[in-house]
């Protein structure tokens, strides 16, 4: 009934942020210059109330999903789940905006607390310091809107697309993918917006559980069904690391919200400032070190990062929403949620930037040596993810939530280029088997978003985000004295992404054209019921040479002797010239809104903020870390920002030029280019690399098989031993009955005998004793 | 007299269903349990929801007197903690009743009259408050559930119905050693006999803390059996693959959770110094139950026998909820015991729906039946999360609970545990269990998800397995496979529907808006802890109130910590009187 | 009457027209009078324990039962007649009547053994071998 109260508050209020969105924006900016100096060093306020209409934009996705799964009950077979889940999440997005002009504008405070319904609440002892509470409540602030805009942009678009790239699996298929796209973003709204570290559990969890639903969409292939299991065993050891720093947080600060945390905390903070580290109990400084395993597991870093590569087995649209732009981003949003925690910790901080920073060159080693394009954005993505940690981890949350927010679009957009390609080519995504793709006729706009998407991801100087928001978190790391071999490790990582990023474009988009169709496992592996008539792709189409080895139910039925590549529709080219726009816009958000830009404007407004490098080096040097006490560390005497603005620009470059030489230059085939040649320099390691370092058989070696064998071992001792006892207890009156069995001959003679004598027995017993 | 009703309501049916014949029996079983239903409702509808603690619907000592010179009595009451109970094995009555519609299709009249003789003993364990009444009911289950197992059972049954018959009644023989010498000790004190409950309790908790520990060792036995706690769960593997589906339902919804609410109803408060003492022996064995259950669920290719191991692991969270003696935990542990039966009395239904269109519950013989049966995947997937512990399924609230309940309980805190000084921790309660046995639990989470996810990949996704004699060929499912698999269309039908969709909604509501159950809970949940923690100091002191109807409830508003008065006697006996 | 007139005191009680009640207290029995009765019990309890064992035939051996039955009678009225104590003489009017009544269902039960088997031999009922 609670929720029914809600409903009705969130509709009487509906109207306020709409009268309210066009006279916002002149305050918003204003506002936030004034702000910026005072924001600084102030503490984290104490929220304001907000308005219930915010639940909307969790509810709305909700909604999205009842549809979409009323849709799969009432076996809508149309594009009817699609539509409906463009339109909610559009509403959602709307929503989202109007709370981002009101938190600007200050008619809702920053940050504001809007609370639905009481989810858990236990109460013990005395007076209310002693309950958890975990309501279903909303924590709004600057943090929450930046990830939140983008979330709800990009899944209104991707859900745009998807409505096309699905096209082939309208029926059941189709309302089960968009169930479980609405599903996903609801939860992530969960975990974004919730207002204590419950509800993001919640969200956390949802998402894993829609990544594995959507990871596993084409559920009769194998390895589908095994990549969304090991991604959500491998979340749910990260899971298992955030629950405990949950509990750690509860125990010690008396509640999981994040508004009483932040107020419990700031004494710790006061005492960082101020030098005095051995106020801060070691409880506190192992919080953030729990919390980051979760973060570790839902952003694929280093332990566990080995899912996010397989998770690419799931369709496109989910691979580029949430595989790259927004689930995997949510350990950076932990992590700048929390950040007062991880700056309360001497060694919180410096273990994620190492963490990332490792991660981001080992998944570029990885990335170089791949062939399927789809994976390699899928190691450019936990790569990039590693940039993100290392830019949290070197005091950069503006830096490192301006590159989650430009490699949202632009990682979004490669993956559904990457898409499109895969669309189009019957699943093809080898780049030995493609070439010359962007010259096709109707590619044009792929490749054209591809090149963007490709140089942002290089880093291209100047007129690429990427750039800007990479060269945040490298002027950061060479600007901290104690963070230089970060940064080194970081620029080494930006010449080999420019290399790795321009190897698929200059092989798969330029160049001689050439193209073999794949073996069509996007459309018709998952063909839903088996029936052989649901194969709505069209068969001119998706005709492919009947190579179908697999034989699937439901395809190889359409083969035509040839082959046509599929260009893409106008659902997909306009996602694409939409996000390719933004992915240039974002540039100018650098630049607006802040000496550092908006969205480190928008971070400095929130829990995310840090109150100067001051505290830092004083955490530092208590910690006997190091010799020179400068703030700002130099890059060879150069001013660490302003020289990476040149040093990261030429690295890209190199990269871009050194793959311009290996793999466009004289290349006639599409299966060879130069680099062929260089393989032999490099020894094992290029094998090595495409083996992934063997990781994940690493894994499987230490312990998958020793739990198996201790799971085999555990069931033996249980039948053997466990109820063997058991069994032997049954035993016991058994054996005894069946030694006695023989005395029973059922002869009447034998018992009477024995009677007598045991009557002759007593009788002499009588007589001998009793005399 | 309401809870009488409610008890003889199933009795009363059962005599009709073997009165009648066979081919009424199912209405006649039906009509009974949705009666049970109807009456539960209507208890918890006039269920005194301000005071949770109280003992309510008391039936009044005179009619429930029965042998008086033993002081053996009929006495029945609930609180909110029996009030839960009753509900749930109100809910699953019918829905066992639906779903043997064509499961079980020979000696109707003899099924049907046991399941409902079953379900009048159950009731009466959670309404018991005297001891022997409460014996009475709790090893009467045994022997319905045995004639279950032994006739409708599948090849192994009949060694399964002996094993558990066997095992489950010698432990709670020995629980019964240990009531018997409760009273036993008070009548030679008193010069009188009584197994009222309170009265027992009190009197046993004043006993010295060795004799409490025999106390508690005798409970713990016959209640972990039941349970099953790790080592004595070796019967559990087998009356669950052996037990008919709705057999299955009942011994997961309900009969497992006879122990648990023997522990915390019986154990608990018969010898809390014990208890807390040995609390970390307890939580020592739940995580083992908790990980060595978990680790053999994932190696098992029985569909039937992995859920049943998986209980054992479940039911490891549940007592380790128990064994950190706090509110927290004891209140995830009811709730544990609600929703490990929505969720795995589902997966039971579920798994028998697939037995009696394949006939196997071989993982090896199964598989990537979403192809097939759409409607029973999601319901599989929808039940494997609110089994895994998926937030905003009910499984995560009491998990959680559970294990935040053992991770909170710990002395350590505050008194220099990773440099906390006292007041730091003001989320501490005391105990002897803390981080450690949390986070080695928590891997829990981690082994539930490899095999519950083991199973649905296995089953649900992936290419198409059935087994043989089962074409996959797609003419012959639509076409004439229907008298193939008794008269069953490929997918659910709408009565398979309707049995789960409760169910799954049930699962949804606790997930999401658990807070009002939580609520309920605390009162008798504080009184519990409250006792066990602080076992001597205010009972203590208390005059012992004579056996009657109306037991102490003690904990009332403004008096958060439970020390006692005796009950608002008056608001409860006028209660009973006004009807 | 033949052990009325055994009794010392009973006889006289009968000649001078009073009834057994009214006769004044018998008269002790001496040691070694009882041992003649029970001599008389120890070889009819042993003349029907050897039948029973050595005896095949289901009649024999039931009638060498009633020997032991009855010798326990003897038994049993010869200390109630030294004890004087009327216990056990009504003791044995009872396992007379009890007797009479376990023969009738005896004999029953052997004819509808012979039936069964078309034999009295014991040797050949053994089904409740273990």
């Amino acid at each position: 009934m609670g929720f029914m109260m809600t409903l009705s508050t969130i509709l009487a209020t509906l109207a306020s942020p709409i009268a309210a969105l066009a006279q916002s924006e002149p305050v918003h900016a204003a506002q936030q210059e004034a702000g910026h100096a005072a924001a600084k060093m102030e503490a984290i306020a104490a929220p304001g109330v907000g308005p219930l209409w915010l639940l909307l934009i969790p509810v709305l996705p909700l909604v999205g999903f009842v549809l979409s799964a009323l849709c799969a009950a009432f076996k809508v077979k149309s594009k009817l789940p699609a539509w409906l889940t463009v339109l909610c999440l559009g509403a959602s997005f709307a929503v989202t905006l109007a709370m981002y002009l009101q938190i600007s504008s200050g008619q809702i405070a920053n940050p504001s607390v809007a609370t639905g319904f009481e989810w858990i609440r236990v109460s013990w002892g005395l007076g209310d310091a002693h309950s958890i509470v975990a309501n279903f409540g909303l924590y709004i602030d600057s943090l929450t809107c930046l990830w939140m805009l983008f979330v709800t942009g990009l899944a209104t678009l991707i859900g745009l697309y998807a409505s096309e790239y699905m096209a082939g699996d309208v029926g059941a298929g189709y309302c089960r993918f968009f169930a479980a796209f609405n599903l996903f973003v609801f939860s992530m709204s969960c975990l974004v917006m919730g207002d204590n570290l419950l509800l993001l559990y919640l969200g956390w969890e949802g998402v894993g559980l829609c990544s594995y639903l959507l990871i596993g969409y084409f559920y009769k292939k194998p390895s589908a069904v095994e990549a969304g299991k090991k991604a959500f065993i491998v979340n749910r050891i990260g899971d298992l690391g955030l629950a405990l720093g949950l509990m750690l947080t509860a125990v010690h600060f008396g509640s999981i919200e994040y508004s009483v945390i932040f107020a419990k905390a700031q004494p710790y903070l006061t005492a960082l400032s101020e030098g005095r580290l051995g106020d801060i109990p070691a409880v506190v400084q192992l919080i953030p070190v729990l919390l980051m395993i979760g973060a570790f597991g839902k952003s694929a870093q280093l332990p566990l990062y080995v899912w996010l590569p397989d998770a690419m087995e799931g369709p496109t649209p989910v691979s580029a929403l949430i595989h790259a732009a927004t689930m995997v981003t949510a350990g950076v949003y932990l992590i700048a949620r929390t950040y007062p925690l991880f700056l309360l910790s001497e060694t919180a901080l410096p273990i994620v930037a190492w963490t990332g920073a490792l991660t981001a060159l080992l998944a570029a080693t990885i990335g170089m040596a791949q062939f399927d394009i789809k994976r390699i954005m899928a190691y450019s993505t936990v790569s990039q993810l590693g940039y993100m940690f290392a830019g949290l981890g070197v005091l950069t949350s503006g830096g490192a939530a301006f590159h989650v927010f430009t490699h949202a679009f632009f990682k979004a957009m490669l993956f559904l280029s990457c898409g499109a390609v895969m669309h189009g080519f019957a699943g093809q995504l080898d780049l030995r088997k493609l070439s010359g793709v962007g010259s096709m006729p109707g590619w044009r706009v792929v490749g054209i978003a591809m090149l963007v998407g490709c140089l942002n991801l290089a880093g291209f100087p100047v007129i690429t985000s990427g750039y800007w928001s990479k060269d945040m978190i490298l002027g950061e790391a060479f600007a901290n004295p104690h963070m230089v071999a970060i940064g080194w490790i970081l620029l080494l990582t930006a010449g080999l992404t420019a290399y790795y990023t321009f190897r698929v474009y200059f092989r798969v988009f330029v160049g001689p054209k050439y193209f073999e169709p794949g073996d069509e496992v996007h459309g018709h592996g998952g063909g839903d019921h088996g029936s052989h008539g649901a194969d709505a792709h069209g068969a001119d189409a998706h005709g492919h040479k009947a190579h179908d080895e697999h034989g699937h139910e439901g395809h190889g039925h359409d083969a035509h002797a040839h082959f046509h590549p599929h260009a893409p529709g106008w659902a997909i080219n306009t996602v694409l010239a939409i996000l390719a726009i933004a992915a240039f816009a974002v540039i100018g958000l650098r630049f607006v809104g802040g000496h550092e830009g908006w969205v480190s404007g928008l971070i400095e407004h929130s829990s995310a903020n840090y109150a100067g490098h001051a505290m830092y080096a004083a955490a530092a040097s208590h910690a006997g870390a190091g010799g020179d006490e400068h703030a700002h560390a130099t890059f060879f005497g150069y001013d660490a920002h302003t020289a990476m603005m040149y040093v990261s620009g030429v690295v890209g470059f190199i990269g871009i030029a050194v793959a311009f030489v290996l793999h466009f230059v004289g290349r006639t085939t599409a299966a060879k280019s130069r680099a062929d040649a260089l393989l032999p320099l490099v020894g094992p390691l290029a094998k090595w690399a495409q083996g992934k370092w063997y990781v994940d058989e690493l894994y499987n070696a230490i312990i998958r098989v020793p739990l198996l064998v201790l799971a085999h071992l555990f069931h033996l001792i249980d039948k053997a031993i466990v109820d063997g006892i058991v069994d032997l207890f049954g035993w016991v009156p058994k054996f005894t009955g069946s030694s006695l069995r023989p005395s029973q001959s059922g002869v009447l003679h034998g018992y009477a005998l024995s009677m007598a004598g045991g009557l002759a027995v007593l009788v002499l017993i009588v007589v001998m004793v009793m005399k | 007299m309401m809870l009488a009703v409610l008890i003889l309501i199933p009795l009363a049916a059962a005599v009709m269903v073997a009165v009648a014949p066979a081919s009424r029996a199912r209405s006649i079983a039906m009509v009974g349990m949705l009666g049970v239903a109807v009456m539960a409702g209507y208890l918890l509808f006039s269920f005194d929801w301000e005071h949770t603690a109280a003992q309510q619907f008391a039936l009044d000592e005179e009619s429930s007197r029965l042998v008086p010179s033993l002081g053996v009595s009929l006495s029945m009451s609930v609180d909110s903690i029996s009030m839960m109970l009753v509900a749930l094995t109100a809910l699953l009555g019918p829905i066992c009743v639906a779903a043997s519609k064509t499961a079980i299709t020979e000696r109707l009249k003899t099924y049907y009259a046991w399941m409902l003789v079953l379900q009048s003993a159950m009731l009466g364990v959670f309404c018991a408050r005297d001891m022997i009444f409460f014996y009475t009911c709790f090893e009467f289950t045994l022997i319905p559930m045995y004639i279950m197992i032994s006739l409708w059972g599948s090849t192994n049954r009949k060694k399964a119905a002996a094993k558990f018959f066997l095992y489950t009644f010698t432990g709670s023989v020995i629980a019964l050693a240990g009531i018997v010498y409760v009273a036993w000790s008070y009548a030679d004190r008193h010069g009188m006999w009584t197994f009222d409950a309170d009265t027992l309790m009190r009197w046993s908790r004043s006993l010295p803390a060795a004799t409490q520990g025999w106390v508690l060792g005798a409970l713990l036995l016959g209640f972990a059996v039941k349970v099953p706690l790790f080592p004595f769960h070796t019967w559990l593997p087998l009356a669950h693959t052996e037990a008919p589906t709705a057999g299955s339902v009942i011994l997961a919804g309900v009969l497992l959770k006879l122990g648990t609410y023997g522990l915390v109803r019986f154990a608990m408060p018969f010898a809390p110094a014990a208890f807390v003492g040995h609390a970390p022996f307890i939580a020592a064995v739940c995580v083992v139950g908790i990980l060595y259950g978990g680790l053999i669920c994932w190696v098992q290719t029985d569909v039937k026998k992995l859920v049943a191991y998986s209980s054992v692991a479940h039911l490891g969270f549940c007592v380790l909820g128990l064994a950190s003696c706090n509110v927290m935990g004891v209140t995830g542990s009811i709730l544990y015991m609600i929703n490990h039966g929505l969720s795995t009395g589902a997966l039971f239904l579920l798994i028998g729906m697939v037995y009696e269109r394949y006939h196997t519950r071989s993982m090896k013989e199964l598989g990537g039946l979403a192809a097939k049966m759409p409607v029973w995947s999601t319901f599989m997937v929808f039940f494997a999360m609110a089994s895994v512990g998926l937030p905003g399924l009910n499984g995560f609230v009491s998990e959680f609970m559970c294990l935040f309940g053992a991770f909170q309980a710990s002395d350590q805190w505050g008194a220099g545990m990773w440099g906390t000084a006292a007041g730091q921790t003001p989320g501490a309660t005391p105990g002897h269990l803390g981080a450690w046995v949390a986070a080695i639990a928590g891997t829990g989470m981690v082994v539930a998800a490899m095999y519950l996810l083991y199973m649905v990949g296995k089953v649900v996704w992936g290419p198409l397995v059935e087994p043989a004699g089962h074409s996959s060929h797609g003419a012959d499912a639509h076409g004439h496979g229907s008298h193939e698999h008794g008269g069953l269309p490929r997918d659910l039908t709408g009565r398979e529907i309707g049995v789960l969709v409760p169910l799954a909604a049930l699962c949804i509501v606790l997930g999401v808006y658990p807070s009002p159950v939580i609520k309920a809970l605390k009162d008798p949940v504080a009184l519990t802890t409250d006792e066990v923690v602080n076992f001597g100091k205010a009972r203590m002191a208390m005059p012992l109130v004579p056996p009657a109807n109306v037991v102490p409830a003690g904990h009332q508003e403004g008096d958060p910590h439970g020390a006692g008065e005796p009950a608002p006697a008056h608001a409860v006996e006028s209660k009973e009187t006004a009807r | 009457m033949n052990m009325l007139a055994s009794i010392p005191g009973a006889m006289d009680a009968v000649i001078s027209g009073t009834t057994l009640a009214q006769a004044s207290a018998p008269a002790p029995m001496a040691a070694s009078q009882l041992a003649h009765y029970l001599f008389v019990s120890a070889a009819l309890f042993a003349i029907g324990l050897i039948g029973f064992l050595t005896r095949r035939n289901l009649i024999i051996m039931f009638l060498c039962t009633e020997l032991m039955f009855q010798a326990a009678g003897v038994a049993l009225i010869a200390f109630s007649r030294f004890h004087l104590n009327m216990t056990g003489q009504t003791f044995v009017i009872f396992i007379l009547t009890v007797a009479a009544a376990e023969a009738a269902m005896a004999l029953a039960l052997v004819v509808l053994l012979f039936r069964r088997r078309e034999s009295l031999n014991a040797e050949e009922f053994s089904e409740m071998k273990g």
